[in-house]
């Protein structure tokens, strides 16, 4: 549609100036991160002092931040929570895509209209409730409420009703069971789905803020989200280097993730907007 | 095994509903969703109700039941809840109004140059990848990009921008950090949505003689029409939410000009211990959360007939 050399050439021009706006800030995190304290405000890109010295005391006994720990807390419970997730809902999504029960419908509708719940909205009975069980401050708190979410039920509900229904004639043929159909049929063929699912929530999870900001109180259940906000507003406030150096250490898993389930990570976040 | 023939096989899966049993049997793999459900979303909602009704701290409970009082209060203008949720209120409004265009606007520009441009996968990774970072690592960035004195931006400009103290400039700032962050997502989307539009359509308007602003005007954007309004209601619910852009990087100021209601409720209930009138003003919110996307969502039905 394109016709002319000049219009691609406009395009290209403006994408990677783009690019290159959405790419400046990490930019300028990593190149503050490599510079000692001294040299923080030079405005210079490319640090004149190279030093590493703001990791290593970041990683060091005694520093104010806790890293291991709080990223340890941070994938555990991410990594908890997307099994427990991808679980539930796949379960739940066979149930209602492809079996039959009284108040099916009930359910269904119920499950959408939670949706429109805003966390907000929950936030304080959920503080409470969490309290009267004595969960504050553990992992329970950091991994059971957001199993609760229905968006991943819908998601593989999607898939689901778009897997044939001679393949289940097949399975019934060999007497399997409805189990054993999940287990063998809709399980496997949904595992690009479902890995999609596992990694949406895997992100939200840790990237959450709210929510484990005031679920946890004691610094060796923080998460990593909360322990770098602390470490803003607090001790590393004015230390760019090494705030810059901590937002790093804090970015890894969720790089890692993007690096290599780009192309599920994009497909789900596609389907999001055509699910609804 | 047990054999079963093709056609009996068939009236099975086509079977509604079966013997209670089977339909105990079904209603199994449903259950084990239903309880979190239940337990860490269902009862919460009515927990809160019942909170709302009531005063409530935390170190004591319930310090007595009052009804819809504290849902009136935020209507009664003399008190200070009701000034602090109405000006909280305001902020978000302010908030959602200018981010909103900018959260559909700017990325259904790049979505369509994307799709015209070589290396679209790489575009849309780079335009993507903020999205993937939590909340404190962008704001810890931007808050020091943006500082007055020395900050990256103003030194590299030669500016003297006051970005997050004074306003305009602290929307201005929480606004830019916003798009930057989060309008990725709402790329992927409508670049799905551009990549359905059937070829025969735009190549149909190539021929005839529909340019590149023209085919953008005339067929990809009424085409988007469906996905551009899930994306549309979708920001607004998203913007509403405001949180973490001023509490991390204004602290809700200058003064409580960036103080969102999210921040308000959250001040309230664990910076007061008022847990039953936060309730009571989170409820609210998702009240009024409700009725705009409801208006919202008749709005781009009434347009699309």
């Amino acid at each position: 549609m394109v016709t002319h050399k000049w219009q691609r050439a406009i395009i290209l021009v403006v994408l990677i100036i783009g690019s290159i706006v959405m790419l400046f800030p990490f930019a300028w995190l990593v190149s503050t991160s490599l510079k000692p304290l001294a040299d923080a405000f030079d405005g210079n890109f490319i640090p004149q002092h190279l030093t590493f010295s703001n990791f290593t005391q970041i990683l060091a006994n005694g520093s104010a931040a806790s890293v291991g720990q709080w990223l340890g807390n941070s994938i555990f419970s991410a990594i908890s929570t997307s099994i427990l997730v991808m679980l539930l809902d796949s379960l739940a999504a066979y149930g209602l895509a492809r079996l039959h029960f009284l108040g099916k419908k009930v359910v269904f509708y119920v499950l959408v209209g939670s949706l429109m719940v805003p966390f907000i909205a929950i936030l304080i009975p959920l503080y409470l409730e969490f309290a009267n069980l004595n969960l504050l401050d553990t992992y329970g708190a950091l991994i059971l409420p957001y199993t609760s979410n229905a968006f991943g039920v819908f998601l593989l509900y999607q898939f689901f009703l778009s897997i044939p229904k001679e393949l289940e004639e097949a399975a019934i043929i060999d007497g399997a069971n409805k189990f054993q159909m999940w287990r063998k049929i809709f399980l496997p063929l949904s595992i690009p789905a479902t890995a999609t699912l596992g990694m949406m929530t895997f992100m939200g999870v840790y990237n959450d803020f709210f929510w484990p900001l005031v679920a946890t109180s004691s610094n060796s259940m923080r998460t990593m989200t909360v322990g770098v906000a602390l470490m803003t507003i607090g001790p590393y406030s004015t230390n760019y280097p090494l705030l810059m150096a901590l937002t790093i250490f804090s970015m890894i898993p969720t790089l890692i993730a993007f690096i290599f389930a780009q192309r599920q990570l994009l497909q789900g976040v596609a389907t999001t907007g055509i699910n609804i | 095994m047990s054999s079963i023939s093709p056609a009996i096989a068939k009236k099975r899966v086509r079977k509604i509903g079966g013997s209670p049993l089977n339909q105990l049997g079904s209603f199994l793999f449903v259950l084990p969703y239903l309880i979190v459900f239940a337990l860490f979303l269902a009862y919460p909602i009515i927990f809160g109700i019942s909170v709302s009704l009531q005063h409530w701290n935390p170190m004591i409970g319930s310090g007595g039941f009052v009804g819809l009082g504290q849902y009136l209060g935020l209507f009664n203008m003399q008190s200070l809840t009701a000034q602090i949720f109405w000006t909280s209120f305001m902020n978000t409004a302010i908030f959602v109004v200018i981010s909103v265009p900018f959260l559909v606007g700017v990325p259904l520009i790049l979505a369509y140059l994307i799709y015209n441009a070589p290396v679209k996968g790489f575009f849309r990774a780079i335009f993507f990848f903020p999205s993937i970072l939590s909340a404190t690592s962008v704001m810890a960035v931007w808050a020091w990009l943006l500082q007055t004195q020395g900050g990256p931006i103003n030194q590299i400009f030669g500016l003297h921008i006051p970005w997050l103290v004074r306003q305009p400039w602290a929307w201005v700032s929480i606004d830019l950090v916003t798009v930057w962050w989060s309008m990725g997502f709402n790329l992927i989307i409508i670049y799905a949505g551009i990549t359905q539009i059937s070829d025969t359509t735009i190549s149909a308007a190539a021929i005839d003689g529909a340019g590149f602003l023209r085919t953008f005007r005339s067929i990809v954007v009424p085409q988007l029409r469906n996905v551009l309004s899930v994306v549309f209601i979708m920001s607004t619910i998203a913007s509403f939410n405001l949180f973490a852009q001023p509490f991390l990087l204004t602290g809700g100021g200058p003064g409580q000009s960036t103080t969102s209601l999210s921040q308000e409720i959250y001040n309230q209930g664990f910076g007061l211990n008022h847990m039953g009138s936060a309730s009571a003003m989170a409820f609210m919110m998702g009240l009024i959360l409700a009725a705009v996307s409801f208006v919202q969502y008749f709005m781009v039905r009434e347009g699309r007939s």
